[in-house]
């Protein structure tokens, strides 16, 4: 297997930096200051067949590899964090209906999201069930063919804006959350369900994250993803391959933050010469630049894994997405620092891509989960991994 | 309806540019794309395809082996089939040259439209589409800001002094197009996959009937000396004034230079 | 003669195009040079009645293509046959209509191309010429290729030559010879349209004063018609402008747009990318105010004021006013 990406990876990059230089960056500022959902960079990413990636062409998608959904992802983010949000949580949400999915409920769904003309969200998290996700408290009760759903969910990216939705719940209270979950797709004009509020955020402002509540909200059984009781494994086969883009998401996030400074380095002067020929600053740039490259390949080895599908992925895109969000923090940080005090003020964009650097290190798995993953893989590969883990 | 249109492949604006020693253009392994103003003529083309007006666009192009990256970035915004022109004999060719072979091409090609951008970003020439027009005794229908075929006639509109006129002729014409016809589409990821199966076809000067002698070793005009412009004086700068003292700088600048 | 020097005289309105004049003053200075004359080659409305006064510009000869006010395109036929009668050069002017002719000629007759030129002089004779290429940064000098046929079609720059004041011959004038049938005089003006705005047309202007994205709409450029009033000039726009729709496309000099050559540019907010360079450079004085010191056009200005147009141009008017007044109102 190898992950050198090809003279058509190299293609789609330069594509999608063109459209993310031209149409994104710019935008970028004012989507963070008035943190509004952009909707017009939706339907552009929707235009370029950019949010069918992840579909198979029989759907109208256009089943790029992981690689190179990798780079598309990362390319957005460069410019802008809270766009690249738009094709990482497209297929965020699709996930469970790739992995669990009948052809039926594919057909019925996956054509409008290859296309972009609908978008799909992940609805997992809880107000008390973040990183413990087992303890989710949401019911969906069986009522003849169809499920009834109670409850609520937090923390969800585009839960506001979704046509669909991929949500978890509690089907068999006595079993416990992880063989009593089940998972299903909800469409957002549901009678009894709801987005009524999203937060308030110190970064990737532009993206809505909702507040979920489904009040007697019915659901087709038809709508159900696998067996009952399949629930929490659909979630963590969805959140194994689903990291990456959040790996790459950070990884981007560092590119700009790394071209941002080096651009700023190379003009300004102080002392009678540029920042850039203080070997105080090259150091830190060298920094930057070698630890965002590192991110960079291990993501990469990650996503030739993904479609190698080796048994224990799960150490390959935890590892990516633990040092890719650490990095993206530090080089964001560095970044600021560099531009010293105009690194701080929004009239330049490194104070926004530290501030948009930092949910790498939360969402979808924090890093001390990520961490937990890897240590497990660790233990079982030398064999002296616990009982029942 | 059928309309070719005619790219050329440039050097990236800001790509470090220069004369080899023999006192031509270096163009090879510099970063290259579609003259920007060909790309609004492959955006008329195309809106004439969308619209059902045209049933088939071609690219077509004339340069080194290189130049068919700029044909499959064509073909990526839409369009069917391209042609390079690409021959070592052409190595060199200026616009007499360019003209010649691509009316030799067009002449085979037989379009109803030959479409070209005004001008090319790099040697600044525009007498390719009126030269193709008159060796092929076409009519000639220049710096449109929009194209429309109807009823065996184009027509373009253009600018003039103090308005816009509709100017038209006959099919088949040569014609061009200006920048105001609209921003070029993206390509789109389906797009860029597609436009790897479309057809591209390659065509040396034997293909046209043409021999090397016949273009006159490839060029009419020689360039026999290279310099750098001539220093300019330095650019006078006011700043950090309030503006009534900058206004009596410069209007004393003009009453020197007697423009008041 | 083979010696001769033609060159386009473009005629609209019953007026002679600046372009024309300086085109003929250019001519007469390389007809002395090789020993032959300058030919006119008139053309547009106004052409068969103002040919004969191009002699005071030095034209010894004048040859009318045509006097109706049609696409210079179709007066291609007669200029090729006019051209075939032999010389050294035809000088044609690089604007839009220019190009157009000068194209169909190398293309009728195969002839070698150069241009736009900034300078010519015949040399061992033969025409040589200078054109800056690679976007400014290289001047190439070049000359028709061994054996090349003759005449040497030769885009020219605004502002090259200089109309020469006062002369008072008058040119022999001759209708063109028979035009064959070609394609190229199928084009016609199917309909025209006039701007709902009274719109001066820019080409022809000595003094401009354009605004570009810094002027911020439409009504920024309140300030730039005073100062184009108070110099007696005319408003022109960078693409941005005219893109955000804040003035007519008319208005536009550009590489897309109109190329000027005004003696003085005075150009607002504007911030001096190339394709807007290429439609001014050849202005004699330029002056640009700007509120980003690092402007693109700060580079080739003359004279560079850094500040706030919505300050400095209205005190420059004001100024002028008060000069103007205070001289007695002349200038």
């Amino acid at each position: 297997m190898t992950y050198l990406p090809t003279s058509d990876h190299d293609e789609l990059r330069a594509v999608v930096r063109e459209l993310a230089e031209e149409r994104i960056a710019p935008r970028a500022a004012e989507i963070d200051e008035k943190a509004e959902f952009p909707e017009d960079l939706r339907q552009l990413l929707a235009q370029q067949d950019l949010l069918g990636t992840c579909f198979d062409e029989r759907y109208g998608g256009t089943a790029l590899d992981t690689l190179a959904q990798t780079i598309l992802v990362e390319e957005i983010a460069r410019a802008d964090a809270t766009t690249s949000l738009i094709p990482i949580v497209q297929k965020l949400g699709a996930l469970p209906i790739i992995l669990a999915g009948t052809d039926e409920q594919k057909d019925r769904y996956f054509p409008r999201l290859a296309s972009g003309e609908w978008l799909i969200a992940f609805g997992l998290t809880e107000a008390a069930a973040g990183s413990d996700v087992a303890s989710n408290r949401m019911r969906a009760v069986r009522d003849g063919d169809e499920y009834v759903f109670n409850g609520s969910k937090r923390f969800i990216t585009h839960g506001s804006v979704a046509n669909v939705l991929t949500v978890f719940a509690i089907t068999d209270a006595e079993a416990g959350g992880r063989k009593g979950m089940s998972a299903f797709i909800v469409e957002a004009d549901s009678p009894g369900f709801a987005a009524p509020r999203v937060e308030h955020k110190m970064g990737i402002r532009g993206s809505p994250t909702a507040e979920l509540t489904f009040d007697d909200v019915r659901v087709p059984a038809a709508n159900r993803l696998g067996e009952e009781g399949e629930g929490f494994k659909i979630a963590m086969e969805t959140l194994d391959r689903s990291r990456l883009g959040i790996a790459a998401q950070a990884v981007g996030i560092a590119q700009g933050a790394i071209d941002a400074a080096v651009s700023y380095a190379a003009d300004r002067q102080q002392f009678g010469q540029r920042v850039a020929d203080f070997q105080g600053i090259q150091w830190m740039l060298a920094d930057m630049a070698s630890q965002t490259e590192a991110a960079r390949q291990l993501t990469y080895a990650a996503a030739a894994r993904v479609d190698a599908d080796v048994p224990d992925l799960p150490y390959w895109t935890s590892s990516a997405k633990l040092v890719a969000g650490d990095t993206a923090m530090r080089v964001t940080t560095d970044a600021v620092q560099v531009l010293g005090g105009y690194g701080y003020i929004t009239e330049y964009p490194v104070e926004r891509m530290m501030r948009d650097a930092k949910i790498t290190q939360l969402y979808e798995g924090t890093q001390q989960i990520q961490r937990l993953i890897v240590a497990r893989q660790l233990l079982q590969r030398a064999g002296v991994a616990k009982r029942g883990s | 309806m059928k309309i070719v249109v005619c790219i050329k492949q440039v050097p990236a604006t800001g790509a470090d540019k220069r004369y080899t020693d023999e006192m031509r253009l270096d163009r090879v392994g510099v970063e290259a794309i579609i003259n920007p103003l060909d790309e609004y003529a492959i955006e008329q083309a195309l809106r004439l395809l969308d619209a059902g007006t045209a049933d088939s666009v071609t690219y077509l192009s004339m340069g080194p082996d290189q130049a068919s990256e700029a044909l499959r970035r064509a073909l990526a915004m839409g369009g069917h089939d391209a042609v390079l022109i690409t021959d070592t004999a052409l190595a060199g060719a200026d616009e007499w040259t360019t003209a010649k072979v691509l009316a030799a091409a067009l002449d085979k090609l037989a379009p109803d439209v030959a479409l070209m951008g005004m001008a090319s970003d790099d040697a600044r020439g525009s007498l390719v589409p009126g030269a193709v027009a008159a060796m092929r005794d076409v009519p000639l229908l220049s710096y449109g800001s929009e194209l429309t075929l109807a009823d065996g006639e184009a027509r373009v509109r253009r600018l003039s002094a103090t308005g816009f006129d509709w100017i038209a002729a006959p099919l088949p014409v040569v014609a061009t197009v200006t920048d105001q016809v609209g921003e070029p589409r993206y390509a789109s990821l389906k797009g860029i996959m597609a436009a790897k199966r479309k057809p591209l076809e390659t065509w040396s000067l034997s293909d046209l009937d043409l021999s090397p002698d016949s273009l006159h070793g490839a060029a009419l005009t020689m360039v026999t000396a290279t310099r750098a412009p001539e220093e300019k004086p330095p650019t006078e700068r006011i700043e950090n004034v309030p503006a009534p003292e900058a206004a009596v700088k410069i209007a004393d600048w003009l009453e020197q230079r007697k423009l008041i | 003669m083979s010696n001769d020097i033609l060159f386009l005289a473009e005629f609209s309105a019953g007026k002679a195009a600046r372009s024309a004049l300086e085109l003929a003053t250019g001519a007469a200075e390389l007809a002395s040079q090789s020993g032959g004359s300058a030919v006119a080659l008139a053309y547009g409305a106004g052409a068969a009645s103002g040919a004969a006064a191009l002699g005071a510009h030095g034209a010894a000869r004048a040859i009318v293509l045509g006097d109706e006010d049609q696409p210079a395109i179709t007066y291609a036929p007669a200029a090729v046959a006019a051209a075939r009668d032999g010389g050294l050069a035809v000088l044609a002017p690089a604007t839009p209509n220019g190009r157009d002719l000068a194209a169909a000629l190398v293309g009728s007759l195969d002839l070698p191309a150069f241009g736009p030129v900034r300078a010519a002089r015949v040399v061992d004779g033969v025409l040589e010429s200078e054109q800056a290429t690679l976007q400014g940064s290289v001047i190439t000098t070049a000359r028709p290729a061994e054996g090349a046929p003759s005449p040497s079609v030769v885009l020219v720059l605004a502002n090259t030559f200089t109309p020469a004041e006062g002369g008072s011959g008058s040119a022999e004038v001759s209708q063109a010879p028979e035009a064959g049938e070609s394609a190229l005089s199928r084009a016609a003006v199917a309909e025209r349209h006039e701007a709902d705005a009274k719109v001066v047309n820019l080409e022809e202007a000595t003094v401009i004063v354009a605004g570009g994205r810094g002027v911020g709409g439409e009504d920024g450029f309140g300030p730039l018609r005073e100062l184009a009033e108070a110099l007696g000039g005319a408003v022109g726009a960078s693409r941005a402008a005219a893109d955000a729709g804040w003035i007519p496309y008319q208005l536009q000099i550009g590489q897309t747009g109109k190329v000027v050559k005004p003696s003085l540019y005075i150009g607002a907010g504007i911030s001096g990318a190339i394709q807007h360079r290429v439609g001014m450079q050849t202005a004699e004085h330029v002056i640009a105010v700007n509120r980003d010191p690092d402007a693109p056009i700060g580079e080739f200005a003359d004279l560079f004021v850094v500040g706030d147009l919505f300050q400095i141009i209205p005190a420059l008017t004001e100024e002028i006013r008060r000069r103007k007044t205070a001289s007695g109102g002349q200038g």
